[in-house]
């Protein structure tokens, strides 16, 4: 029926050594090397030159293994490394080793996780962890779905509220339905803004509540703009509180927040994608008190406890909200004349039909280190981030944005030649160009990887993050003399 | 793991569990499983939960415990590369795509920002470009999404905007109801994407389809107009190139017609049958797609790619971006060092996102266009052979006399009940019989093909053969399929 060089099916005369080579390749140079101090944490070329130096348009003909391991090398070479110690650019990093045997085991099994039929062995695995990080939040009878990315996990959330106060909005849509409001903090993710646009809530819809000097929400100002906002014909439903802000690292009040929906009966929903992992440490879960009185709970383990991407899941304080709000019984695929329990079924509860094993690798870390391995991981960032700040106060060069309450560390650095001209008029707006150029240098140097921003008025400052536990005290102190290193000539 | 830190450079661990597992992957053969081992060892879900212990504890274990837990994980799911998987409307993994997919994995980022991704960002709109074109949108945009039922919320989406462009800062509170159209074979995330989108589920207009499964375009005409007599908007017609149980392609060209005449967005669901546009053959089925405004295609689906490699594309370049965007200042600073057009990251709704592209791109390299068009060819013929074959077996008989795309929906009547009178009663017993021949398949792992009724067409359960490309299906594999059902389903009534 055909030759066998385009054949698909794995073949070890004709793939087994090429297989071999690949894995020997990524072990080697991605996982090994690339995540070695010694190493840039990335090779920076900009994006024309990139394009350049790579052959990336799809072409007729087959390329050769040999010319196939090239390519592959490239990818490596020119990806930044973000399991580099020195990445610490963003609220995710690490190449975990369990999590990616997980990660590897999923992939080459390929299920599809709709049904027991399919996925018997990840759909009894997601009911376990999801019981178990039920039990951590506060959920006794709880119930949960792995999202692609928090992102959907909040906008599930804010459909889940919706569909709670409001059942007919499924069947008919909003145009009949009261204008839905609901409350974040201006510190929010962006992504509630996003979904509230993507439900046809609106983006202006999404009632932004004034956060104090530390980034907190102010349950103060909650409540009187639900009050406002119920006062010119609005419809308030919910109330987005977030444990872990994504520049500040603020935890939003939730006790008071609690009582503010308790009052007026909102859905009380906490994006802890960032904060949540911290459930883990019995020194540290103290900031997550009032999480229990939640109504749902967004949770990414692939943050700080250093899954692979993607793993995030959404927690549910009401199990027979979510298949009421999302089923819809397709006949070719939740038959329920089939020979098993189909109450074993999960995939109607989702949104997604098709839907990748999120839960293995996660599984996997958690047999591998215990509920102890992930306190030590989460206590070991803690103490990185005190350490920090300790230590840039220490130097005349840092100054920190305001007092860190988790492991972010928001910090500007003032170089020489502005040391003394905060008085100054144009000091803000020369301040505001430094981390950019600094982070230019970096850069193109592949010596570290950390993020700036914005804030509102304030004038772009680095945001220290981490969550890979291997970083030390004297990565710490290198972070440090690099940035005076980079700065100085500025 | 705490003490890493110190010894960073030394991976003992890492290096030791990595190459274990491969090897333990490469003995239980989940790559290239033999014919005559099993599609699955099928437990029932309480004794399996006794036999693999899945709760978190609180302490680690030994690595040899971890890899006797990844055996048993292995051994008991389902083996997708078998080729008498025919279960769903996926199959088994093309080997650069899982090599793709590993190395993506091993280097774990983010495909927001070319900061964070550069090959990647690069990597995707290089597949995004050629795949637009072979589409007919030289000028268009698209994105990697988690699944197709997200592709297709896509589309929906870009509609509304274009419809209602307030509606992303406004919502859609006091204003008269949108109204989509799909056909009623058409996938339920169209459904589900209405009900998330604000839109409502029943103003998903379900337009009847002919005898073989296609939307017929008449009917389109009449429900738009009725809509539109009822004081509703019609925004949306999501056409399916594929339909996931008989396979049909709904007519482009006529449905294009009647979308440009009501101003209607055209979204073409061809998350299954799009891999044909691929195969010279084969892509007349898709004729008319460059009509479209919105297209959704799965590679992982009848290509191979590993899950999940999902498509969403788009005619109008910018749109996306428009409709999606946040400008989060914490991600997408416009005052980076590089050109920023390539943090493509804004127009997703997603925040993070996977690198989906890669397994992809890589398959391509290795086969080639042609590669593919000879895989997707070669899948065609094994479906038309097997047709063909069960054409002339006593007790099989097909759904519909002509298929497309890989589809062959047939009844399996057991010898008991032939030459009986086909009333209802006979029916009802017939209904019984897929899913008990299911039962019997899957305890005996030797093939697991779906089945379901069609309530619609008001047919009875009825098997559902599909293949996909990989492994490259055999006439022998056709064979096996059949005999197996005839074989179990022989006693049966």
């Amino acid at each position: 029926m055909g030759e066998d060089w385009f054949c698909s099916v794995p073949n070890e005369a004709l793939h087994g050594e090429f297989l071999h080579d690949v894995m020997e390749l990524v072990l080697k140079e991605a996982v090994f090397a690339g995540t070695q101090r010694k190493n840039p944490v990335v090779r920076w070329h900009d994006p024309d030159h990139l394009c350049d130096l790579l052959n990336l348009t799809p072409a007729e003909k087959p390329a050769t293994h040999a010319e196939l391991l090239r390519v592959i090398h490239d990818t490596i070479t020119f990806s930044v490394k973000t399991g580099h110690p020195y990445f610490i650019n963003q609220l995710f990093s690490s190449v975990d080793p369990y999590g990616l045997a997980g990660q590897w085991v999923t992939d080459a099994l390929n299920p599809s996780v709709y049904t027991y039929e399919v996925a018997p062995v990840f759909t009894l695995m997601e009911a376990a962890v999801l019981e178990e990080m039920c039990h951590m939040v506060g959920f006794p009878f709880g119930d949960g779905l792995f999202c692609p990315g928090g992102s959907f996990a909040n906008g599930t959330a804010i459909n889940l509220a919706r569909f709670k106060y409001f059942p007919d909005i499924k069947r008919d849509g909003l145009g009949c339905a009261p204008k839905l409001v609901l409350f974040a903090s201006e510190d929010c993710h962006y992504s509630v803004q996003k979904m509230a646009a993507l439900l046809g809530l609106g983006e202006q819809n999404v009632c932004l509540v004034q956060t104090d000097k530390a980034g907190r929400m102010d349950p103060l100002h909650l409540e009187s703009q639900v009050q406002r906002i119920t006062a010119i014909g609005g419809a308030p439903f919910m109330v987005v509180a977030t444990a872990g802000t994504t520049v500040l690292g603020a935890f939003d009040p939730l006790p008071a927040i609690a009582d503010v929906c308790t009052k007026y009966k909102l859905w009380f929903h906490v994006d802890a994608a960032w904060g949540g992992g911290i459930l883990f440490s019995p020194m540290h879960r103290h900031k997550l008190t009032g999480l229990d009185r939640a109504d749902s709970v967004v949770w990414n383990p692939h943050k700080l406890l250093a899954a692979p991407q993607q793993c995030s899941v959404l927690l549910v304080r009401h199990p027979e909200i979510i298949k009421a709000c999302h089923a819809c019984n397709a006949t070719y695929l939740f038959q329920k004349d089939k020979f098993y329990d189909v109450s074993f079924d999960s995939g109607d509860k989702y949104l997604q039909c098709g839907r990748k094993a999120d839960v293995f690798k996660f599984w996997l870390m958690w047999k591998a280190k215990g509920s102890l391995g992930f306190e030590h991981h989460v206590n070991a960032l803690m103490d990185c981030a005190s350490y920090i700040k300790t230590a840039l106060q220490q130097r005349p060069h840092f100054k920190l944005v305001l007092e860190p309450e988790f492991i972010n560390v928001c910090f500007w650095y003032v170089p020489p030649s502005l040391q003394g001209l905060q008085e100054q008029p144009d000091f803000n707006e020369k301040l505001h160009k430094v981390a950019p150029h600094m982070k230019e240098l970096m850069m193109r140097k592949g010596t570290m990887m950390i993020s700036y921003q914005p804030l509102q008025n304030l004038p772009n400052f680095f945001r220290f993050v981490v969550q890979n536990s291997g970083v030390t005290h004297q990565d710490v102190d290198y972070f440090l003399d690099e940035l005076d290193h980079l700065g100085a000539d500025l | 793991m705490a003490d890493q830190g110190r010894n960073g450079e030394k991976c003992g661990p890492r290096a030791i569990i990595l190459a274990r597992l491969l090897r333990l992957l490469c003995e239980e053969g989940i790559l290239e499983p033999s014919r005559k081992s099993p599609v699955v060892r099928f437990q029932h879900p309480d004794k399996l939960q006794e036999i693999l212990s899945l709760e978190p504890e609180a302490q680690g274990v030994h690595m040899n415990e971890i890899l006797h837990l990844c055996h048993d994980i292995v051994k008991y799911s389902v083996q997708t590369c078998h080729p008498h998987f025919k279960n769903q409307l996926y199959g088994g993994i093309d080997p650069y795509g899982l090599a793709g997919a590993w190395l993506a994995e091993a280097l774990n980022t983010n495909i927001h920002t070319y900061e964070v991704a550069p090959v990647f960002v690069l990597v995707e709109c290089a597949v995004l470009r050629h795949v637009l074109n072979i589409a007919g949108f030289p000028n268009g945009d698209g994105i990697f999404a988690p699944g197709g039922s997200m592709s297709n919320m896509y589309g929906m989406v870009l509609a509304r905007y274009k419809a209602v462009p307030d509606s992303k800062m406004k919502g859609l509170s006091g204003l008269p109801p949108l109204v989509a159209f799909t056909s009623e074979d058409g996938h339920y995330s169209v459904k589900k994407a209405a009900h998330w989108l604000g839109i409502g589920t029943e103003n998903v207009v379900a337009v009847k389809t002919d005898s073989h499964g296609r939307m017929m375009p008449s009917r389109l005409t009449c429900c738009i107009q009725q809509a539109i007599a009822e004081g509703k908007k019609p925004f949306f017609v999501s056409a399916t190139a594929g339909t996931t149980v008989l396979g049909a392609f709904d007519p482009l060209e006529q449905i294009a017609d009647i979308c440009h005449q009501y101003g209607l967005w055209l979204h073409v669901d061809a998350c299954w049958g799009g891999t044909l546009m691929l195969s010279k053959k084969h892509c007349h089925c898709l004729k008319g797609l460059e009509r479209a405004d919105s297209v959704a295609w799965n590679p992982h689906k009848m290509l191979g790619a590993p899950l999940q490699c999902a498509l969403f594309l788009t005619k109008e370049k910018g749109l996306m971006h428009h409709c999606n965007s946040a400008s989060a200042s914490y991600l997408f600073q416009q005052d980076k060092f590089y050109d920023v057009s390539f943090d493509t990251g804004d127009k997703s709704v997603q925040c993070g996102r996977k690198v989906d592209a890669f397994k992809l791109w890589l398959m391509w390299k290795a086969h080639g266009s042609n590669g593919f068009e000879s895989l997707i060819n070669n899948a065609m013929d094994a479906s038309r052979y097997f047709k063909e074959a069960i054409q002339v077996q006593p007790g099989f008989r097909l759904v519909l006399d002509e298929f497309e795309c890989t589809n062959v929906c047939f009844w399996f009547i057991p010898p008991s009940l032939r030459g009986q009178e086909e009333n209802d009663e006979w029916w009802n017993k017939i209904h019984t019989v897929a899913p008990k021949i299911k039962e019997r398949l899957i305890l005996s792992g030797t093939l697991m093909i779906g089945y379901q009724p069609l309530p619609h067409k008001g047919l009875r359960n009825f098997f559902r053969f599909v293949t996909s490309c990989h492994p490259p299906p055999t006439y022998a594999d056709m064979d096996h399929v059949w005999q197996e059902i005839e074989r179990l389903g022989a006693d049966l009534w």
